[in-house]
């Protein structure tokens, strides 16, 4: 072993003698970001449009989504086409640097930029055959929003964004109910003001009819006509005034507010405001609004009560008595705005987390966004346990355990393409946490922030998961880890080419592990050390693959990371235990995730293991049995033709009944009044409203017999004559022949 | 979402009305003893008892005809209209109060001769009602005409020597219509059959069209004899997505045809038979398009609303003052 490399082992073993200055080459960054140097020549997610919401439900759409929707319509096949295609593309790089620049605009205004400043720096024939292929019909946007990047705070306004449209589509169900219930409520007070006598007097009357009819009605008469018609059906007091009440607390709540209100009615208090920067103030807020809700849902209840003539005062007047917070159930809750509480982890105090939990373990509707920029914690970490990762999953693990919050943890790199689940979250009745990774250019100054962002995705320090309890009932329905790279692997493998001393190509598969994330952060530095090429050998081998060594398989070898500098150059630097420990607890957790998202699940495998062990003694069992029998097959079974319509199942004929006795075939009676008028003692309908021989003694012979021959569907059976004394019976036992 | 608070359903069980069959009785029928009216009336009133449905969320719409008397023997709200509006009517009903339950009930002179037309739209329009064509083959009210639907032959005050023309066939005309979606066909004398139709017909989205044949034994007593005593002239349409082959109707009616009421060239041909009289249901479209789910607006008419719409569309037309010209349309 040379020098060197013993001194690298040492440093792997140790952590002594590497530190900041044998890192002091700046620009260093894991390999496999090496292409990633100018992100605005780059087609990816950001920058993002936050749009209104459209008929697909969108709230966010991607820059190149925007472009491509436009170059879709006009941009058709051939060399005009491409010629179209180039100059939008052209046009998006142009938006993505001036954003970068620092530009804040929305889309119409950037686009508008960025044509501009291509114009300007084209000439003149470019510039006109720029001009035509922008200015074509429908080549410009059609949709508009704040256009944003992906830095620190790309979160909270995604977030923001979304919640508002959330609120406001809540907000627009609930006004045009509450209107239509304050229009109905009025309605009963209205109808019954006509029955009173305020109504009926002349002039009020005269006034309901307009100007234009003048002397041509006599109000006084029609006054005195409707005087005379009873009032009986008009309100109880106690009743108006139950609607009056209601209506009051509806025209009055704060918590609704039109999208758009023209004109504010200056006598009315401001609506309330449901976005905090701290969950223990939204918390007092939420309590102090309390008696508010309360009010609210009584009124609600009362008006959909009232409406229906289903309230019954004996009950429901003590119902909304003792009607309390401890009252409200979920769904009333649901009805409300939620809050939403933005929070920053480096804000956030212990007392602050604290209330955090008890907020989402409350089932309150608090949607809670914590934005993350750092993971990996500073480097007190050096002098006690490494618990790196553990920091920024901790309170979205604890959610997830709480069961009944929506929990969706993603980099904010990834925000777009977890849009649905962030709508779902921010839908969900009940508690919300979202815990976004943010990345921090003081931490990682070398690498922007979606690009660290990403790599704390890539690299499981930070997963992505959604844990979605209206989803369905079990662990398989609520939790998706669908969205992290290469979800079936522990670390995600990408290729990696470059050139080698001998200007060759070179092709590997390289693994991007949590060590690579925390590479790039310079407050670890000092776990990584460089070796010098002429040091590189078989023992050195990749951390990923270090990784899955026992113990004893590791005694010799040292895991390097491959990173380039500045100018791209390859370099690799060993690991030092300490940062390897981290990245196996890390792999643990991320198995762990895995587990609960249905992956490699220990108790699945368990379970097909067995199965699979009892399928194959069975399978043995059948076989052995047939060689032991070892006779000619059975005879084959004759199939019996399948009928082409099923015949229904025959069902055992009604008794027999006495032929003496009379009967009505009840069931084809068609209700037709002929044996009920001719005798509605011994014929009666039943609660079918069918007829039946309720008391044959309580007529006739000849009544039974006469409706039998008028009953229009022949179902009457006279029998036999009860009384021999009744005159006319052998005609009439003639007559009754057909029916019996 | 539809808001809904929780209070309201607290003592649901305590509020609940259990609804007899004689709470949906008004007065007593004026029709005569042994009119299949009376058979339609009693199945309706027996549905509106097994579903539980409260009285004020019915609502009945009739035109003109002995069949038109339906809403009076119903104790729900009623709409005794004019001749051949019934569908109109029932259409407005329901577009402003879409909560309502909406049945109409229309003789065959009602509905195929001077509704005819609204009769057409309304299938076309498909609007989420049960509509019962009461079809005696014969004016009954004005005692004994011919109306639209009396086969060729049929002696008559107004056609002496009998009906000059086939006779209408409400379900091929009602199929042949765009957008239709329930087609059925019912006979008064079979009332548990009768019973299940106007059973599925009310559970159905949308328009559902039950023709109901029925007996006339004031003017036409022999007319449909020949059906009533010869069960093989009735022709049991059959299916697990229509009525089921029981076996009491399975007992009751030999002659049988699994029919999937999703098959409308199979319902065409049925609805044309001539020689027998099919009776279940002949088509089916779930998917077909409500009008009043098309149409309705997010706006509620609230008296402010109506008159801010109101005084906007008056604008248009009003002729300003010089003066005012400016602010007035301001």
């Amino acid at each position: 072993m040379s020098t060197g490399l013993r001194e690298l082992v040492r440093f792997h073993l140790t952590g002594d003698g590497g530190g900041d200055d044998r890192r002091e080459e700046s620009g260093l960054r894991s390999a496999l970001l090496a292409p990633y140097r100018d992100l605005s020549v780059l087609r990816y997610d950001f920058p993002l449009v936050l749009v209104e919401r459209d008929d697909d439900g969108a709230i966010v759409r991607s820059l190149s989504s925007v472009v491509d929707g436009v170059l879709r319509e006009i941009a058709p096949t051939g060399a005009e086409g491409e010629r179209l295609r180039s100059h939008y593309l052209r046009l998006e790089t142009a938006m993505r640097v001036l954003l970068s620049e620092g530009v804040e605009a929305t889309l119409s205004e950037l686009w508008g930029l960025a044509e501009r400043k291509l114009l300007s720096e084209s000439d003149e024939t470019s510039a006109e055959l720029l001009r035509d292929s922008l200015s074509r019909p429908g080549g410009a946007p059609r949709v508009d929003g704040e256009v944003i990047d992906c830095d620190d705070d790309t979160p909270a306004r995604v977030f923001e964004h979304a919640w508002r449209a959330v609120q406001q589509e809540r907000s627009r169900i609930a006004l045009a109910e509450i209107d239509e219930l304050l229009l109905k409520l009025s309605g009963i007070l209205e109808a019954d003001f006509q029955k009173s006598a305020e109504a009926r007097d002349p002039k009020s009357l005269a006034g309901s009819m307009g100007d234009h009819v003048g002397d041509t009605f006599d109000f006084e008469a029609m006054s005195r006509v409707l005087r005379t018609v009873s009032s009986e059906s008009s309100l109880s007091g106690s009743r108006r005034e139950r609607i009056r009440s209601a209506i009051s607390v509806l025209e009055s709540q704060r918590f609704f507010e039109p999208a758009a209100e023209p004109v504010r009615d200056p006598g009315r208090a401001a609506a309330h405001s449901f976005v905090f920067d701290s969950c223990t103030r939204a918390w007092e807020i939420f309590r102090e609004r309390i008696p508010e809700m309360v009010e609210l849902v009584k009124a609600i209840g009362i008006a959909e009560l009232e409406l229906d003539n289903r309230y019954r005062e004996s009950e429901h007047d003590a119902l909304f008595d003792r009607f309390d917070e401890t009252s409200l159930a979920p769904e009333d809750l649901a009805l409300f705005p939620s809050y939403l509480v933005r929070l920053h982890d480096k804000d956030c105090e212990g007392s602050e987390k604290a209330r955090c939990i008890e907020a989402l373990s409350s089932g309150l509707p608090l949607k809670i966004l914590v934005q993350m920029s750092d993971i990996l914690g500073g480097p007190a970490l050096a002098n006690g346990q490494f618990t790196l990762g553990a920091r920024g999953l901790q309170l979205a693990g604890m959610a997830v355990g709480m069961n009944g919050s929506f929990v969706l943890q993603s980099a904010s790199s990834n925000l777009y393409q977890v849009r649905d689940r962030i709508l779902r979250g921010l839908s969900y009745e009940g508690p919300a946490l979202f815990s976004i990774f943010t990345g921090s250019v003081e931490n990682a100054p070398g690498l922007p922030p979606y690009l660290e962002a990403a790599s704390a995705m890539q690299s499981r320090a930070f997963p992505a998961f959604a844990y979605d309890p209206a989803a369905g009932p079990d662990w398989a329905a609520r939790l998706d880890v669908a969205g992290n790279p290469q979800a079936e692997v522990d670390w995600p493998v990408h290729s990696f080419s470059y050139e080698d001393a001998d200007l060759q190509r070179v092709s590997e598969e390289v693994a991007f592990t949590f060590v690579d994330f925390a590479a790039s952060d310079k407050r670890y530095a000092r776990h990584f050390a460089p070796v010098p090429p002429g040091d590189w050998n078989e023992s050195l081998i990749p951390a990923s693959e270090y990784l899955e060594l026992a113990d004893a398989e590791a005694l010799d070898k040292v895991p390097y990371v491959s990173m380039v500098n500045g100018d791209d150059v390859l370099q690799k630097l060993v690991v030092d235990q300490q940062l390897i420990r981290a990245a196996r607890r890390c792999s643990e957790m991320w198995r762990a995730l895995q587990e609960l998202g249905g992956i490699h699940n220990s108790h699945a495998l368990n379970l097909l293991e067995r199965e699979r062990d009892v399928w194959e003694r069975e399978k043995e069992r059948e076989l052995e049995e047939l060689r032991e029998r070892a006779v000619p097959a059975p005879a084959s079974v004759a199939i019996q033709p399948a009928d082409a319509i099923p015949a229904p199942a025959v069902e055992p004929e009604p008794e027999e009944r006495s032929a003496d006795e009379p009967y009505i075939e009840t069931p084809r009676c068609t209700t037709c009044d002929e044996c009920t008028e001719l005798n509605g003692r011994m014929f009666a309908y039943d609660e079918n409203k069918q007829a039946h021989i309720v008391d044959p003694s309580a007529g006739t012979y000849r009544e039974l017999v006469e409706a039998a021959e008028a009953c229009q569907v022949c179902i009457i059976h006279p029998g036999k004559p009860r009384n021999s004394d009744e005159p006319g019976l052998d005609e009439l036992i003639r007559r009754a022949e057909p029916f019996n | 979402m539809v808001m809904s608070v929780s209070a309201p359903r607290c003592l649901q069980w305590s509020d609940r009305e259990d609804y007899e069959l004689e709470d949906y009785e008004a007065e007593v029928p004026r029709w005569c003893t042994g009119c299949g009216d009376l058979a339609i009336l009693a199945a309706v009133q027996r549905l509106c008892r097994d579903e539980q449905l409260p009285l004020e969320n019915l609502v009945f719409v009739s035109g003109i005809g002995c069949s038109s008397r339906f809403p009076h023997y119903m104790k729900t709200y009623g709409f005794h209209g004019l001749h051949g509006r019934a569908l109109p009517v029932a259409e407005g009903i329901k577009l402003k109060r879409p909560d309502l339950h909406v049945f109409v009930n229309t003789g065959d002179g009602d509905c195929c001769s001077i509704g005819a037309a609204h009769w057409l739209h309304a299938i076309r329009y498909n609007m989420d009602m049960t509509v019962m064509l009461h079809d005696n083959e014969i004016y009954g009210l004005t005692k004994k005409q011919a109306s639209p639907t009396s086969p060729k032959g049929l002696k008559s005050n107004t056609t002496p020597r009998g009906a000059y023309l086939e006779g209408l066939n409400p379900l091929a005309t009602t199929l042949g219509v765009a957008n239709v979606s329930f087609v059925a066909q019912a006979v008064d004398w079979a009332p548990a059959h009768l019973y299940e139709i106007i059973s599925q017909a009310f559970h159905h989205k949308g328009l559902s069209f039950i023709r109901i044949v029925q007996r006339c034994p004031e003017f036409l007593p022999a007319h449909f004899d020949s059906f009533m005593q010869d069960p093989e002239r009735l022709l049991l349409l059959t299916h697990e997505d229509g009525i089921p082959a029981t076996p009491d109707l399975s007992r009751a009616y030999p002659q049988r045809e699994v029919h999937d009421p999703s098959d409308i060239n199979r319902a065409r041909e049925i609805a044309s038979l001539t020689d027998r009289i099919p009776i279940g249901i002949l088509y089916r479209n779930e998917a077909a398009v409500c009008y009043e789910d098309v149409v309705g607006s997010d706006t509620l008419s609230t008296p402010k609303t109506v008159r801010t719409n109101l005084e906007a569309e008056l604008d248009k037309f009003t002729v300003w003052p010089p003066s005012e010209e400016r602010e007035g349309r301001g």
